[in-house]
């Protein structure tokens, strides 16, 4: 057994010490998850701001007016053009000069005083479904508070029957960033810890080095965790890094306890640097290693593990394939741990899946794992 | 020789698919022994090295290497040899010590032994001083030195090299074998493949592989009495009209071209280059030099590939 862990050290003394002299590891494994975090951070919103929006009011009375405040009221709609004709709609939506139109018909303030029913005409381009989608219900919203101000005014009634009171807990102003950025971390990691390792076993073989440790008595599973050891550290580092930027830049929360948050990094970690491996002892070459392991981290991380997408409205078969994500359970402590502030009561399930998926795919790798050359 | 054995092989063959690399080989090597494989690329010196070291596992055969069944205990087999395979194989971005410590953490080794062993190794193959460079600025020969000590870290019985002296210059090579001969002198056997023929000579005894068979094996002096009786003069000067005519004489057993002349094999008969000279009916005008030579390896390696060739065909037409 103590030659076990001096073979497994001599391994990992040695990993290191490669890594340390190849700058552009470090370079990679530092740099690249700034630069993600920063790109994806900024660039995947689902708030609205400031959407481009045509008015066209020909009603012009102090009810339209208040509509109209009440639409622009946050920074969701911008009115940039006023319009003469709702046919101009066409043209500017083709231009993509404009995302939304809203038209208000004379006689709207009419029908208000009348209690009649009073009609504005929100116009969306539906070519873009997600930001269309978002602007209906934010208009709904602002519709609805209108309503109930002007019944008010109008002392007919003072609630309506039944009102529901959307409240988003953990993230009260609904802010994207907060739900993106714990599945941006869960992607970066995997990306980074998929590569780093995914190269190393098959650039042993390229060297011809494989060929002399085979001659020793280093063990498979020794060699594998011996590389595994550095790059889980440089792995570490990286959640420190991006948790810190994501909560600088981002107003990311850590408010579940940090030994869990490093306990399933760890796992998660060992979990995508393992398929690492894995795809390194299958193909034997640094190339085809690099490019399997983009597409099968990227793949799966972006679509099946609940980052972009609800698992829950997936097709069972989708569904199905996402238990075996690893970014799935980790997507989901990570939110829990940085957001609601689970404990390990809450995330036992994610961190039991991470643990039997690592130990199955660092099993699976050393099967694999031909010790002989032929 | 009366030195345990180190290595005993009989019939090994491996087979990849319908290719044989290697065929049928038997042999025996004792303690302390410097044991020559030789032969052209691809005649199977690599794969036989393989499956002696537990990295290839044998299709049929037997082998104990150390007293241990290369079939059954592949991975015991590895902690009795060192291994230096063909291409080099040392990391290129460690240190010169660096590359021992990490072989020696490899073997088990760790600490004041370790360092104290490398210390000694650094020193036998004199990178003593060098320690710190790193392993990819050095030129080959230092290179291959160094690789030798990996090998030897833990102090193995058997040494597998598997060309270890190939791209090397000259100078390196002479010494690389003075360092193997002491190390056989102080009783570790040493298994070394080679496409040099002139290597050939410092083994105590040499196998001659030719397309995974085994034709020729023996002391160098003895493959050469056998192969190449008689004896040998190095002709320099004449056309190969004339060196052909030779052959047709009884006296004249081969004529080979060698380097820049012939090999004339003689009987015993031709005692002499003046008697050699007067088979050649010279002018005096002529500028011919003839020298009596010891037969080479390389004669030896020859005549062995054609007499294989030729029981080889005899075969296929009957």
């Amino acid at each position: 057994m103590r030659a076990f862990f001096r073979r497994v050290a001599a391994m990992a003394i040695k990993e290191t010490t490669h890594i340390s002299r190849d700058k552009q590891v470090i370079y990679m494994a530092l740099g690249m998850p700034v630069v993600l975090l920063l790109l994806f951070g900024y660039a995947i919103s689902f708030d609205l701001d400031l959407l481009p929006m045509g008015l066209l009011d020909r009603d012009n009375t102090p009810e339209s007016r208040s509509l109209i405040q009440a639409m622009t009221a946050s920074d969701a709609f911008e009115i940039t053009k006023h319009l003469d004709d709702p046919n101009q709609l066409h043209e500017y939506f083709k231009n993509g000069e404009l995302k939304t139109g809203l038209i208000i018909e004379p006689g709207y303030s009419k029908s208000l005083k009348r209690n009649e029913t009073a009609t504005a005409q929100l116009v969306l381009d539906g070519t873009d479904g997600t930001t269309a989608g978002i602007a209906l219900g934010y208009a709904a919203g602002v519709a609805q508070a209108q309503n109930l101000r002007n019944m008010e005014k109008l002392g007919l009634m003072a609630e309506l029957p039944i009102q529901a009171r959307v409240r988003a807990l953990y993230n009260p102003s609904m802010d994207s960033s907060k739900f993106i950025v714990p599945g941006l971390i869960a992607m970066i990691l995997a990306i980074m810890a998929t590569l780093l390792t995914a190269i190393t076993v098959a650039r042993e073989w390229e060297l011809g080095s494989m060929e002399q440790l085979f001659s020793t008595p280093v063990g498979r599973l020794e060699i594998l965790l011996g590389k595994l050891i550095p790059y889980i550290v440089i792995g570490i580092v990286q959640v420190l890094l991006v948790i810190t930027i994501g909560s600088i830049l981002f107003d990311i929360p850590v408010k579940g306890p940090l030994y869990l948050l490093f306990g399933t990094s760890f796992l998660f970690l060992a979990c995508t640097m393992g398929q690492g491996l894995f795809i390194s002892v299958l193909t034997k070459a640094q190339m085809v290693s690099t490019q399997a392991a983009m597409i099968s981290t990227l793949v799966p991380t972006i679509l099946l593990s609940g980052f972009m997408f609800p698992i829950e409205n997936m097709p069972w078969p989708l569904q199905a394939l996402s238990y075996i994500v690893p970014a799935r359970y980790f997507i989901d402590s990570l939110r829990g741990i940085l957001l609601k502030g689970n404990g390990f009561s809450v995330l036992w399930p994610d961190i039991l899946a991470l643990g039997i998926i690592s130990l199955v795919i660092l099993a699976a790798s050393t099967a694999r794992f031909k010790r002989r050359l032929d | 020789m009366n030195e345990p054995l180190s290595i005993s092989v009989h019939e090994l063959t491996k087979r990849f698919g319908d290719f044989t690399a290697v065929d049928r080989v038997s042999f025996e090597v004792r303690r302390g022994e410097i044991f020559g494989y030789l032969g052209a690329n691809g005649a199977g010196k690599s794969t036989t090295i393989r499956m002696l070291c537990g990295l290839l596992s044998p299709s049929s055969g037997a082998a104990r290497v150390a007293d241990t069944d290369i079939f059954q205990k592949p991975e015991e087999v590895k902690r009795h040899i060192g291994y230096m395979s063909q291409k080099f194989s040392l990391y290129m971005d460690l240190r010169v010590e660096e590359n021992l410590e990490f072989f020696g953490g490899a073997f088990g080794m760790w600490g004041k032994k370790l360092k104290k062993r490398a210390e000694y190794l650094l020193d036998r193959v004199e990178l003593l001083d060098h320690a710190q460079m790193l392993t990819g600025r050095m030129p080959g020969g230092w290179r291959q030195r160094l690789a030798l000590a990996c090998a030897m870290l833990h102090e193995p019985e058997i040494l597998f090299l598997d060309e270890p002296t190939s791209g090397v210059d000259p100078r390196s090579r002479r010494n690389f074998w003075r360092l193997i001969r002491e190390l056989a002198d102080e009783g570790t056997t040493v298994f070394v493949t080679t496409h040099y023929m002139d290597e050939a000579e410092y083994c105590d005894r040499v196998g001659l592989m030719v397309a995974g068979r085994l034709p020729a094996l023996d002391t160098p002096s003895e493959l050469k009495k056998t192969w190449v009786p008689g004896r040998m003069f190095m002709v320099r000067g004449i056309d190969s009209t004339r060196a052909l005519s030779l052959k047709r004489r009884d006296e004249i057993l081969a004529v080979e071209s060698f380097g820049t002349g012939y090999h004339v094999q003689t009987s015993d008969e031709v005692s002499s280059p003046g008697d050699m000279g007067k088979m050649l009916q010279m002018d005096k005008r002529e500028q011919v030099e003839i020298e009596e030579v010891e037969a080479s390896l390389e004669d030896v390696f020859l005549r062995v590939i054609a007499s294989f060739h030729k029981d080889n065909t005899s075969q296929e037409d009957s």
